[in-house]
């Protein structure tokens, strides 16, 4: 029984550290910025963060994550910071990039089009041999007709886990680019 | 004479826009020619898009059935159904809420979605298993759901269609084949270069700011679009991913504009991060 209970609490171990390897996600900024001590916008002002800072994504809250940055921690808009490749990112070919986007938007994930494409096969890959001579799956099709919901049934959804409507408008494209 | 080849033109366009529909076809023997004379792209883009809304369904439902023959769905009635129920509410805040939506994951570890006229959405069980949160799938169908109503799909199908309708109708009117076979072939050609070369950018980034406002309507986090952004920004670039990075601009330019685009103002939209059946029916990423 004894030993049950430990396996058990080792299982929740194990699970409890692949979740926070999965949390520890490495990142970069995308442009300069300040750790603010709360995640919003009008917050305390911290230590600032240079653009292209390596960053560790420690916990995610809406439009907001919180970061340790070379010790340092704070939270930064989502939107400024990208994920890192398992491969880091290499200098940019030159001639390479848009002029005007942000510094790395124009670096390079460090792996080459040979590996794009020798990849491990995985299941039912969709790719453009396997779209170019797909066929109309009919029957498919009318399994498809069959798994759809109706308008009640996905209210009944959205009170239930009372999902709040909005009244919202469209967002305009946007300063630059 | 003039005023019988403009309205031999007018009509060529209007056929064209019901190239399903035989009967009108077979009242213009001549269509492929006149159609092949015609020098506005732009003019016959804009027909196509004003396809009645059976039409467009049926050829939402040939397109679907392309990504069908390349990954079957999954056979997983609870994840089928979750993503319908979330997919549905979603379409409701849309411009769109009346079209007979059907929402699909497909058993493919590609890392995709795809949208189709009339209301098709089919996303891939490789991106679900990526996902943190219900509000990223709202975020990704959003996403899909703006291109079905601002019918982009039609607009590009238009340019392969042209092309490959001219040359099926002439070859129908030379050979006397069947119209329906002829034009589905063309059709079904048509929707094959769509899903391998993508809509343009500018499709691409307006869904994207759409997506966020219609999973915000629906009260999900306005976020959930800009963390599956975020997690593609990280991807490398290997096979599953190969075919959605080469049909839509890069992560990193998707985020960027769409940082631009929100600025903090829907910062004070509260909405929902996730739900607790997410996790259940969003299923473990296979080695």
């Amino acid at each position: 029984m004894i030993r049950k209970f430990g396996v058990a609490c080792l299982a929740a171990v194990i699970l409890f550290q692949a979740d926070t390897a999965q949390a520890a996600e490495k990142g970069l900024m995308l442009r300069a910025g300040n750790l603010m001590a709360q995640p919003f916008i009008d917050a305390t002002k911290g230590d600032a963060v240079a653009a292209n800072q390596p960053v560790t994504i420690l916990e995610r809250r809406g439009g907001w994550v919180n970061v340790d940055a070379g010790g340092k921690r704070g939270w930064v808009r989502l939107l400024n910071v990208r994920l890192e490749p398992p491969g880091g990112l290499v200098a940019p070919v030159k001639g390479k990039g848009k002029p005007g986007g942000s510094p790395l938007s124009i670096f390079q994930t460090n792996s080459t089009k040979q590996t794009a494409t020798t990849g491990i096969k995985g299941v039912n890959d969709i790719d453009e041999a396997t779209i170019r001579n797909a066929s109309v799956n009919y029957v498919e099709l009318d399994r498809l007709e069959t798994i759809d919901v109706t308008a009640d049934q996905a209210r009944s959804y959205a009170t239930r886990n009372k999902l709040k409507e909005q009244q919202l408008a469209y967002l305009k494209k946007g300063k630059g680019k | 004479m003039i005023r019988h080849r403009i309205g031999l033109l007018a009509a060529a366009a209007a056929g064209l826009s019901l190239a399903l529909a035989a009967p009108a076809q077979a009242q213009f023997p001549d269509l492929g020619k006149v159609i092949g004379g015609a020098k506005s792209v732009q003019k016959m883009g804009e027909s196509f898009r004003k396809i009645s809304e059976p039409e467009e369904i049926k050829v939402g439902r040939d397109l679907a059935g392309i990504v069908l023959g390349a990954a079957p769905l999954t056979r997983n009635p609870a994840q089928q159904a979750y993503v319908n129920r979330v997919g549905r509410w979603l379409a409701l805040h849309s411009e769109r809420p009346d079209l007979p939506w059907k929402f699909g994951v497909v058993d493919s570890s590609s890392v995709n979605a795809f949208s189709m006229p009339g209301g098709y959405v089919l996303i891939t069980r490789g991106l679900l298993e990526q996902m943190r949160s219900e509000s990223e799938l709202a975020g990704v169908l959003g996403h899909e759901i703006a291109h079905v109503v601002q019918k982009h799909q039609l607009g590009a199908l238009q340019g392969s269609l042209r092309n490959a309708a001219v040359g099926d109708m002439n070859q129908y009117f030379n050979s006397g084949g069947g119209i329906k076979s002829v034009f589905t072939t063309a059709l079904v050609n048509a929707g094959k270069d769509l899903f391998t070369r993508g809509l343009s950018e500018g499709d691409e980034f307006e869904a994207d700011r759409m997506g966020v406002v219609i999973a915000a309507r629906s009260g999900y986090s306005p976020y959930g679009l800009a963390g599956v952004l975020q997690t593609f920004s990280a991807a490398p670039e290997d096979k599953g991913s190969a075919l959605m990075n080469k049909t839509h601009p890069s992560p990193v330019a998707r985020i960027e504009r769409l940082d631009g685009a929100m600025g903090s103002q829907l910062d004070k939209v509260a909405g929902v991060e996730d739900l607790p059946g997410f996790a259940a029916i969003r299923g473990r990423k296979k080695p």
